[in-house]
């Protein structure tokens, strides 16, 4: 009986030697930073000796013109190469789903592909096309559309181009998940009833793929809000994100504070953001999005 | 039947909208490889076919040094975070384990920039010195945040009632994690593994921030080469990893899985 409970103990010590790495790492490499990326934005000065005396300083700070600036355009950014990846992925997904038979899951591999494959190399191949002497210019010099090769790369539509091309798949997976189970009967039935295709894609498709368009919307919308590399590299030294700025407490200005405090307070505007476009959508459409959660 | 009226947006909008999407897609990868061919420094006009940028990919003891450091780190970070996964797994037959596989959601939807900012400033105060370490702590923590809702998604998947029914017939709850579960979770695992891999792989960001400047990663490397400019060793090095990773994804997509995190 005896050998018996310590055989049964013995188990749940290898169960839970087993199972708790995988909290302990997630706690000890995520949640304690994140605590302490809060705890250094809020105290003067910090160094292994302690943490000074507590301060709204950094907070404060936030308030200035620079930091506003850089939040309103990382919204506009990521707003913008959000609407352009939904605009692009309705009618490639709903085109795959509705007119392509066998050739639908090589297409769909296609789709995939770009998402496995390094998006630096994504960057590189715009990189190439953008430059002064790439691809772009030499087909406009072509047509006789400009006689003067013009900067493409290092502005502001490179940055959207880049974001737009790396960001897509994003969208589409999520999209093609929902569009996929959709009944054809219904379609068909909608337009025997007298529907246009626009009055059917409004009241039937949308409302049926609003789910996958909603985890799409977020997917893209946060990384390209906080997104770094693609204007480090395509957008020069003119156009500043969220992304950058952060990068520039933390690695440049070595300012961890003001970083931790930047950082936490454009954390809660895409939180924010997120939850607004949560809102609209819920009270837009009631229903439509019934028991669906974040 | 769909109206007349949408009869030219059937026929010809919606085809040439897919085909505007797979172009942007692709033409820039198209170019890309194609100039990897290319005999001239500046990869801007065609010249004639070589394969001396590969060679020269070969002798650059700086790129295979990157390569040999990014495979280090993906593979131990697979390693970590598979067995840790599978180890939560087998805790959940003892316990109830949700609040740990909801913890791991937040880490796949914060920006991954906020995972490195913590981590980084945390390492710094306490000294730690950046390198590999931090590299594979780094990765480890994103590819967590996969392999958990991957693997819980099948677990979820599985009929009860074999388990029980193995644990009722006196089998161990060891014994029916190794006969019974894993057997049933294998091609989740080998998916799970893969993601997780080319994740670890192609990360720049975690990279960035953790490796202190001392390891040098295949992406941080490209990064690097892409601020000096436009190069056909990197156009060479590109084509490698496109193809090496176009294999990947075919072995993924033999295996099928169905998951809900893609």
């Amino acid at each position: 009986m005896i050998e018996q409970e310590a055989k049964f103990c013995l188990r749940h010590v290898k169960a839970f030697v087993l199972g708790v790495p995988a909290f302990i790492w997630q706690f000890v490499f995520f949640y304690v930073p994140l605590f302490f990326l809060f705890i250094i934005s809020i105290t003067k000065s910090w160094n292994i000796l302690g943490f000074g005396s507590i301060t709204m300083a950094n907070y404060w700070a936030m308030l200035a013109w620079a930091p506003v600036k850089i939040i309103s355009a990382s919204l506009l950014m990521a707003v913008m190469t959000t609407s352009i990846c939904v605009v692009l992925a309705y009618p490639v997904v709903y085109f795959l789903c509705r007119y392509v038979g066998r050739l639908r899951s090589f297409m769909m591999f296609l789709l995939i592909l770009p998402f496995w494959t390094n998006f630096l190399l994504h960057v590189y191949a715009w990189f190439m096309m953008l430059e002064k002497h790439g691809l772009v210019n030499n087909l406009l010099i072509k047509l006789g559309l400009i006689s003067q090769p013009v900067s493409l790369l290092y502005s502001y539509l490179a940055i959207v181009i880049v974001m737009v091309h790396s960001y897509l798949p994003f969208m589409i997976f999520p999209l093609y998940s929902v569009m996929e189970k959709i009944d054809k009967q219904l379609l068909e039935a909608s337009a025997d009833l007298g529907a246009t295709f626009w009055q059917t894609f409004f009241r039937v498709i949308f409302p049926l793929t609003l789910s996958g368009l909603m985890t799409g919307v977020v997917l893209v919308f946060v990384t390209s809000f906080a997104e770094f590399v693609i204007p480090e590299l395509v957008g020069g030294d003119k156009f500043f994100f969220v992304g950058n700025l952060i990068t520039h407490y933390f690695l440049v200005a070595r300012n961890a504070s003001a970083g931790a405090a930047f950082t936490i307070v454009s954390s809660l505007v895409v939180l924010g953001a997120i939850s607004g476009i949560y809102a609209f959508v819920r009270s837009a459409m009631p229903g439509a999005m019934r028991g669906k959660k974040l | 039947m769909i109206t007349d009226s949408s009869g030219g947006l059937r026929r010809f909008l919606l085809p040439l909208m897919t085909l505007f999407v797979y172009a942007f897609l692709y033409i820039p990868i198209a170019i890309l490889i194609v100039f990897s061919f290319n005999d001239a420094v500046f990869p801007v006009h065609w010249n004639s076919f070589t394969l001396k940028w590969y060679k020269q990919l070969l002798h650059s003891p700086e790129i295979i040094q990157a390569w040999i450091n990014s495979l280090i780190i993906a593979a131990s970070s697979v390693s970590l975070s598979i067995l840790m996964g599978l180890g939560l797994i087998y805790m959940s037959l003892f316990v109830p384990v949700r609040a740990v596989v909801r913890m791991s959601y937040l880490i796949l939807v914060a920006p991954e920039i906020v995972l490195a900012v913590g981590l980084l400033s945390v390492l710094s105060y306490l000294s730690v010195p950046l390198g590999f370490g931090s590299l594979i702590v780094g990765h480890t923590l994103i590819s967590l945040g996969f392999v958990i809702p991957i693997l819980f998604d099948r677990f979820s998947e599985l009929n009860p009632n074999i388990i029980e029914a193995s644990l009722d017939l006196g089998a161990t709850r060891w014994q029916t994690f190794r006969r019974i579960l894993l057997p049933q979770m294998t091609p989740t695992i080998f998916a799970a593994a893969l993601l997780v891999f080319t994740l670890s792989f192609d990360d720049f960001l975690i990279s960035f921030f953790c490796t202190g400047g001392s390891v040098q990663t295949i992406s941080l490397y490209i990064f690097a080469m892409i601020r000096s400019g436009v190069s056909p060793v990197l156009n060479a090095l590109s084509t490698v990893i496109i193809v090496a990773s176009s294999l990947l994804v075919f072995a993924f997509c033999l295996v099928r899985v169905k998951s809900r995190v893609f």
